[in-house]
């Protein structure tokens, strides 16, 4: 197999689900010498990077992304245990919870998987974060965004208080805050002074590739 | 003209005195009796006594007995767990199903006798005694695949729809029986209408053919049950990209209570043009918006709305998802007023 074709397997893998076929195409990958991150980026990132626009224009559906994260993270671990997660280079770093009083975080889960195979490094902190946690753990691991989610309109209210403690402690224009949630809206976003919505977890990894870009 | 005889008109299809109003007056109503959500959750006199204080004060014109999407579950034996100021939630990391095989252990129930749900049934009877002859109750019952969702966790059940939905069945089947004596007791009590939650049926969630598959066969009988019971079906999901014409096929409901347009239409005015004459709609003010919103900006969407779907009947000026639990009633009061005013018809 050839390097445009192993990329081709690690692709269609993602695409397909199929957990077998990822770890296949490593043991491959391997075998003919190719360059491990290479197959990530060119082979399985692009594969979730489909998937996530697949799921932006509403051609394929939750259960699908969750299945084929799933993979990924399968993919994504195999790939780290060979070559060491230190060698994988990342474009960034992303602190992201479920805010305090909220138990809620599959929406939450796929941000993760998605942003975290796009190449950016991310800090799942959980579920029911405290507003000051959240910029507490972006200070402490130097974090360049700080990513929230709230299920219920009794918690919106945490994502601003996270944005007023960065304002008190002088730290708003150190990070790109993102929210994100069922009752949340671009409005909210604006009232609050997050730097965007997040509609769905596409609309997360375009907004955050996006500031890469222009660093 | 009381709010019994204007609902009933407005699902003929006829312009009644105003368009209804029901801003989903559910949990905000422990406020009306300084209880907590816990106590409100767990106790049917109080839970009543709450809604219908909040209904008088507020002018809503019906009543729907929605709790929280745990109450079926719970009866199953998931771990819930309350809270002073949100809504009880199954404990996440002590799911009752905790693996696929687990799927045949839920069996057929008897809603009449376990805890949760012979509450709700209760709970639906003081609303009726109280209020049931001025204005519809309506039963709210969580949809097959949204209980078994609270029982194996999301993210779990919806990887098994993709790798064992076969293993599934047994446990929608179980659960289908169980809610269609739930049904027939909640009808009983009183209630006019069956109002079942399809949280799953939308375009953000899954597709159309799967939710059909998993949930629609078992939707369509439970529906057909309540309407040989003698009651109306009618349907909330408040999920964006929300599946009207597959629901419609399946469910043939009187109502659809919405927050989002559905994904086969662009505006609202073309929802009315398309499904106006089919269904009543009930909705659909953001809560999310209600919590941004200036009063001015409120009243603005609301006459918006009417504006779009009032003409001929078949519309009840309402949220589009429960009405924010940790606000007070005034902006409730709001909605009431511009169905009241810019919402009468000529």
């Amino acid at each position: 197999m050839n390097k445009e074709q192993l990329f081709r397997t690690a692709y269609e893998s993602i695409l397909e689900c199929n957990e077998d076929k990822a770890l296949q195409v490593i043991r491959d990958a391997q075998a003919n010498d190719l360059n491990l991150i290479e197959l990530l980026s060119m082979g399985f990132s692009s594969g979730i990077r489909e998937l996530g626009d697949l799921f932006g224009r509403g051609e394929i559906f939750l259960p699908e992304l969750i299945y084929s994260t799933e993979v990924m993270k399968a993919a994504t671990a195999a790939i780290e245990d060979q070559i060491g997660v230190s060698d994988i280079p990342k474009k960034g770093k992303m602190i992201i919870g479920t805010v305090a009083g909220d138990v809620h975080d599959i929406g939450k889960g796929i941000v993760c998987s998605l942003v975290k195979s796009n190449g950016i490094e991310v800090i799942d902190l959980g579920r029911e974060v405290p507003a000051l946690t959240f910029v507490e753990k972006a200070e402490e691991y130097g974090a360049d965004f700080i990513g929230s989610s709230a299920l219920l309109t009794t918690t919106m209210t945490e994502q601003k208080k996270i944005e007023d403690i960065l304002r008190n402690e002088g730290l708003r224009n150190k990070y790109k805050t993102l929210v994100g949630g069922a009752p949340v809206t671009k409005r909210w976003a604006e009232k609050i002074g997050a730097d965007a919505y997040c509609e769905d977890a596409s609309d997360t990894v375009h907004l955050i590739l996006g500031w890469v870009a222009k660093k | 003209m009381n709010s019994m005889e204007r609902i009933v008109l407005t699902l003929q299809h006829k312009e009644a005195d105003r368009v209804p109003v029901y801003p989903l007056l559910n949990s905000v109503s422990r406020k009306a009796t300084g209880i907590t959500y816990e106590e409100w959750s767990k106790d049917p006199k109080k839970c009543a006594e709450s809604i219908i204080k909040a209904t008088e004060e507020i002018g809503a014109d019906c009543i729907c007995t929605l709790v929280d999407l745990s109450v079926e579950a719970a009866d199953w034996g998931q771990e819930i767990v309350y809270h002073d100021d949100s809504a009880a939630n199954p404990a996440m990391n002590n799911r009752c199903i905790k693996n696929a095989d687990e799927y045949s252990t839920i069996k057929i129930i008897n809603p009449r006798e376990t805890p949760r749900m012979s509450e709700h049934i209760e709970l639906a009877r003081l609303l009726y005694e109280a209020k049931g002859q001025e204005m519809p109750i309506i039963g709210f019952v969580f949809g097959p695949l949204g209980i078994l969702s609270m029982m194996r966790g999301q993210e779990e059940m919806f990887m098994d729809l993709i790798k064992c939905p076969d293993k599934m069945q047994i446990a929608l089947r179980n659960i289908t029986e169980t809610l269609k004596e739930f049904c027939a007791a909640l009808i009983e009590s009183g209630c006019h209408a069956i109002m079942f939650d399809t949280l799953y049926a939308s375009r953000t969630i899954m597709s159309a053919k799967m939710w059909d598959a998993n949930e629609g066969v078992y939707i369509q009988e439970l529906c057909e049950f309540v309407r040989e019971k003698g009651a109306m079906v009618m349907l909330h999901n408040c999920g964006a990209g929300i599946y009207f014409k597959e629901q419609i096929e399946r469910m043939h409901p009187v109502a659809i209570s919405f927050q989002h347009i559905p994904f086969d239409c662009t505006d609202m005015e073309e929802v009315k043009a398309k499904y106006g004459g089919q269904v009543t709609l009930i909705g659909h003010i953001e809560p999310g918006f209600i919590f941004t919103a200036t009063e001015e900006e409120l009243r603005e969407m609301c006459r918006k709305q009417l504006d779009a779907y009032k003409k001929g009947g078949g519309y009840i000026l309402a949220t589009g998802c429960e009405y924010p639990a940790s606000m007070d009633f005034e902006f409730a009061k709001v909605i009431v007023d511009e169905a009241k005013n810019y919402g009468k018809y000529a």
